[in-house]
């Protein structure tokens, strides 16, 4: 079962010993069309985003004009309707999906970890990855070698229990963090 | 301002709390659960606060008395946590300014903070 969030922002419990939580907001959403094998066409709001295909979409299924994304996911639910979130309230452990930060175009300490070099002394090796490779022979670099390049802005999954979950307001907290700047949409899928 | 929904989660967790009304300056005795394997008893903590910090489940505040052969003891407990049975306000300090922090040059006489007098 997959829900969409938003992510809202972190806090604690107080409990001891007190565990780091991330609140995510399960976003209202209709299941347009469900076969067998439970995969839906779910639609969900966000944004102001309006062009005729989505228009086409809205009229096919009956939907209001702020349902303006449409996705493919597992749900519970037998027919089309609102979203059953009953099994989030149930659920012990799950997927979170999020795009991650972007860093733009980032070196090789940021982006792979790498030592990086005294600052002073004239050591004359700073933060740059030094060698990267042999000599005549290979004669070329080895395929996967770490080097400086885009970094973030990519789907990353991570595992999180889940601390409570309110079915009212729709709010879901997960024990530590989650992929992501505040304010973004992803997933969750439950795992048990 | 904090988010609504953060502020909810963290209101319905600290609503049945007690804290009472204290800032920086003020004595006070924090008394602290302590387990110990299957044993748990109440240590008190008696001392004055320098400082209070933070919002929401993550505020905190600063105690500090001196111990044994004069040596400053500093603690730093979260308010609501659950292993602070209660916090007892023994004396209001008559104080200028949040932070304390100068009270760790000072020692002796010099340390002493007034009492706020009551108008």
């Amino acid at each position: 079962m997959e829900y969409i969030v938003e992510k809202i922002g972190m806090s604690r419990t107080i409990a001891v010993p007190s565990v780091p939580v991330t609140l995510l907001k399960v976003v209202e959403a209709k299941v347009c069309e469900v076969d067998e094998s439970k995969r839906a066409i779910v639609a969900y709001a966000s944004g102001k985003k309006m062009n005729k295909a989505i228009a086409g979409q809205q009229k096919k299924y009956d939907l209001s004009a702020e349902f303006n994304r449409f996705v493919t996911m597992d749900v519970v639910n037998a027919e089309a309707g609102a979203l059953d979130t009953a099994p989030l309230s149930e659920a012990k452990n799950l997927k979170v999906s999020f795009n991650s930060k972007g860093r733009g175009f980032a070196g090789v300490i940021k982006r792979h970890g790498f030592a990086g070099g005294p600052a002073s002394h004239g050591s004359r090796f700073h933060r740059h990855g030094g060698s990267i490779g042999n000599a005549e022979w290979p004669g070329r670099v080895q395929k996967g070698r770490k080097m400086p390049g885009h970094y973030g802005n990519a789907k990353v999954t991570v595992k999180n229990d889940v601390v409570s979950f309110d079915a009212e307001n729709g709010i879901l907290a997960v024990k530590g963090a989650v992929p992501g700047a505040n304010g973004a949409m992803g997933r969750v899928r439950i795992v048990k | 301002m904090r988010n609504k929904y953060i502020e909810s989660f963290e209101k319905a967790q600290v609503a049945d709390k007690n804290i009472p009304d204290f800032r920086a300056g003020d004595t006070l005795r924090v008394a602290v659960l302590i387990k110990e394997g299957d044993k748990q008893r109440i240590q008190n903590f008696e001392g004055i606060c320098i400082a209070r910090r933070g919002e929401g489940t993550g505020e905190t505040f600063m105690v500090r008395k001196i111990g044994a052969n004069s040596v400053g003891v500093e603690r730093i407990f979260p308010i609501y946590s659950d292993s602070i049975e209660n916090i007892t306000v023994l004396r209001k300090g008559r104080v200028r300014r949040s932070k304390l922090f100068y009270l760790r040059g000072l020692r002796g006489k010099a340390a002493r903070i007034k009492e706020l007098k009551k108008k």
